[in-house]
C-alpha cells in the first residue's frame, strides 16, 4: 500500500530551484534511502512535505489525504515526522522532558497526562539505548546522544512515516552499525522510513530502495545495488572523470 | 514525585494565610507597602508566562497594566460600574488586546519582537492622551476609598492566583508545549505543537494579569494619568524581578519581587535617585554573574564564588 505519494515536489529560493518537479511514492514498512551530494536539495525535500518551508509548486498525498499547505504542527499530528539534520534539542531541559514533549504532542490519540508521556518516554529510552541518560541535561551530552534525542523524541510521537535527515551523520563506525540496528528495529514497529545519508555502507545496509537527488531534480530511483552501481550516480557524487576511470 | 509536587503549594497557601491575617497588625505604611510588592509580584509573574516559560521577551506588557487601570478607572467614573465589575472588565479587555496585538507580533522572534512590543507599550500611552473618555492628558481622578485592606487583599488574590497558572503551566501539557517554544521552536512545531495559539494563549494570560493589577493600582492610587501608568520603567522592573529571581520558574520572580522591592525601598526612603541606580547595577550584576536567577542559586545550593565564576564563564559571548 502507498503511503505516500509526491508528485512535481517543486520548491525555487528566488531564482534557485533547490527541488524541481520530484515525483516519489512510499511503500507502507519500507526503508527508503534518500541520497545526494551536499546541496543537491535532500534536506529542503523534508522541509517543504513536513511544512516547514511553503510549497513553490507540487502535490503530497499522505494516506490519502492531501497535506500540501498543511502547517507543520498539522503534519506532525496526523503522524509524519522528522529528525533535523543540524540537532534541535530542548536544551535547558532532561532527556527524558525532551522525549516527553514528543509523547504529549505528536500524532493524534496519544498521551494528554504527563504521568502517562513519562512512561511512554521512559519506554522510547529503553528502546533507543539512552535510559541511562534520562536525567541529564540535554545540553550536555555529545553529538551522537542528541542525535539519539532527536530520535526518541520523534518515536516518542508515534509516527506512521519518519523521516531521519543524517542521524548518523558525525558518528564513528561502530556507533553506525548500532545506529542500522537500530533503524531496522524502529521498521520493524510497523514505521515507514525515508534515511537521508551521506554513509553509503549504512545506506546500502539499510535501504529497500534508494532514490538520488542531484540539483533539485530526481536522477534515479531503484534498488540498492543498481543506483548505487549507476554511472550517472558514481559521476553525480564523485565527478564525470571519476566515474569514467571506474568503468574504464 | 506526585507528592513533591503538592509541596511548593501547601508551603504556599501557609504563607498566603499567614499573609492574610497579617495586615491586622501592621502599620500602615508596611501596609502600603504590601500592596505594591504584590502589584509587582503580580507583574513579574504574568511577565513569566510569555518571557520565561514562552521564550518571548515582551517588553510592552506595561501597556496591559495601562489598559486595565484606564479600563477600570473610565467605567468607575464615567459609567458608575461597581468595582467588582470594573476590574474583571479591566483584565478581559487587556487579555483581548493581548490577543489582538499577540497574532501579530508574535511572528517576530528575539530583538524583533523585543522592539515591537517595546513600540506597542510607547505608542498606547499617545493614544491615551488623545482619547478624550479617559481624560486625556489631565488624567482621572478616582472615587475614594478609603479602606487599605480591600486593595492589599484584592491584590494577594490576584497574585495567588498567577502564582497557580504559572504552577499548572509547569506541572502541565500546556506548559511543556510552551517550554519547548522556548527552548526551539521549529522543533516545537515538528513535534504537533500548534505554537502560534500556545503563544498567543500565553501573551493573553500574561496580558490579562497585567490588566487585573493595573486595575486594582488605578482605584490603589486614586490618580492615574497616561505617564503614571504606560511608564516603560514598569515594563523594566517587571522583567528585572522576574530575572533576578529566575525567570521560567514559579517561585523566582514572587522572590524576585520580594528582594528588589524590599531593597529599593529602604534605598528610596534614604535617597531617591539612589533606587533607580540600584535597578541598573541589579541588571549588569544578574547578567553577568547569574542569568538563571536567584531561585538557581538556592536550588543549587553552592554559595560561594564557583556558582558566579561558572556562569560567567558558561554564558559569555
Amino acid at each position: 500500500m502507498v503511503i505516500l505519494q509526491a508528485r512535481r515536489v517543486t520548491k525555487h529560493f528566488g531564482g534557485l530551484a533547490a527541488v524541481s518537479m520530484v515525483d516519489f511514492d512510499l511503500r507502507e514498512g519500507e526503508i527508503l534511502g534518500l541520497i545526494g551530494p551536499n546541496g543537491s536539495g535532500k534536506t529542503t525535500l523534508v522541509n517543504v512535505i513536513t511544512g516547514m518551508l511553503p510549497y513553490t509548486d507540487g502535490k503530497v498525498q499522505f494516506k490519502s489525504q492531501t497535506i500540501q499547505g498543511l502547517q507543520a504542527h498539522e503534519i506532525g499530528q496526523l503522524g509524519l515526522t522528522r529528525t533535523f539534520q543540524v540537532v534541535k534539542p530542548f536544551r535547558n531541559l532532561t532527556v527524558l522532558q525532551n522525549v516527553m514533549v514528543g509523547a504529549l504532542f505528536g500524532a493524534r490519540g496519544g498521551a494528554r497526562d504527563l504521568a502517562s508521556a513519562h512512561r511512554k518516554a521512559e519506554e522510547v529510552l529503553e528502546f533507543v539505548g539512552l535510559a541511562h541518560k534520562a536525567h541529564a541535561q540535554a545540553e550536555s551530552l555529545g553529538v551522537p546522544e542528541r542525535k539519539r534525542i532527536e530520535l526518541a523524541r520523534a518515536l516518542a510521537m508515534r509516527p506512521t512515516l519518519l523521516f531521519l535527515d543524517e542521524v548518523m551523520a558525525g558518528l564513528n563506525p561502530s556507533e553506525i552499525d548500532e545506529a542500522v540496528e537500530l533503524i531496522k528495529r524502529i521498521r520493524d514497529r510497523g514505521i515507514t522510513l525515508v534515511v537521508i545519508e551521506h554513509v553509503m555502507k549504512a545506506i546500502r545496509k539499510l535501504s529497500d530502495r534508494i532514490m538520488v537527488l542531484f540539483h533539485g531534480e530526481k536522477l534515479t530511483e531503484g534498488l540498492p545495488d543498481e543506483v548505487l552501481n549507476n554511472s550517472a550516480v558514481v559521476s553525480a557524487y564523485l565527478g564525470r572523470r571519476y566515474a569514467e576511470q571506474a568503468h574504464a | 514525585m506526585s507528592t513533591k509536587r503538592w509541596v511548593p503549594l501547601l508551603a504556599g497557601l501557609g504563607i498566603v494565610l499567614v499573609l492574610a491575617a497579617g495586615p491586622k497588625v501592621v502599620s500602615p505604611f508596611i501596609l502600603q507597602f504590601l500592596i505594591n510588592l504584590f502589584m509587582m509580584a503580580i507583574l513579574a509573574e504574568s511577565w513569566n508566562l510569555i518571557a520565561g516559560f514562552t521564550g518571548y521577551a515582551s517588553f510592552g506588557n506595561a501597556a496591559f497594566f495601562g489598559i486595565g487601570a484606564y479600563t477600570t478607572g473610565v467605567l468607575l467614573t464615567r459609567a458608575g460600574w461597581p468595582f467588582a465589575l470594573a476590574l474583571p472588565a479591566g483584565g478581559i479587555l487587556a487579555m483581548l488586546f493581548g490577543v489582538a496585538v499577540g497574532m501579530p507580533v508574535l511572528r517576530l522572534k528575539g530583538q524583533y519582537f523585543a522592539i515591537a512590543t517595546l513600540g506597542i507599550g510607547e505608542t498606547m500611552r499617545e493614544v491615551v492622551y488623545n482619547v478624550e473618555i479617559t481624560g486625556a492628558g489631565t488624567g482621572l481622578v478616582m472615587p475614594i476609598l478609603r479602606s487599605p485592606l480591600t486593595f492589599f487583599y484584592v491584590m494577594l488574590g490576584i497574585l495567588v492566583a498567577v502564582t497557580l497558572v504559572n504552577w499548572w503551566v509547569s506541572e502541565s501539557r500546556f506548559g511543556y508545549g510552551l517550554i519547548a517554544i522556548r527552548e526551539d521552536e521549529d522543533a516545537a512545531a515538528a513535534m504537533g505543537i500548534n505554537t502560534p495559539y500556545y503563544k498567543t494563549i500565553a501573551f493573553a494570560l500574561s496580558a490579562a494579569f497585567a490588566g487585573l493589577a493595573g486595575g486594582v493600582y488605578a482605584y490603589w492610587i486614586t490618580f492615574i494619568d497616561p505617564d503614571a501608568v504606560f511608564r516603560m520603567t514598569t515594563t523594566i522592573q517587571m522583567i528585572i524581578m522576574a530575572v533576578f529571581g529566575g525567570s521560567g520558574t514559579v517561585l523566582g520572580p514572587l522572590l524576585g519581587a520580594l528582594v528588589l522591592s524590599s531593597v529599593s525601598e529602604m534605598l528610596a526612603t534614604q535617597l531617591a535617585t539612589l533606587a533607580d541606580l540600584f535597578y541598573g547595577v541589579i541588571i549588569v550584576l544578574v547578567v553577568l554573574f547569574m542569568p538563571k536567577g536567584l531561585s538557581d542559586l538556592i536550588r543549587q545550593r553552592v554559595f560561594s564564588l564557583k556558582y558566579f565564576a561558572r556562569n560567567l564563564r558558561e554564558y559569555r559571548i
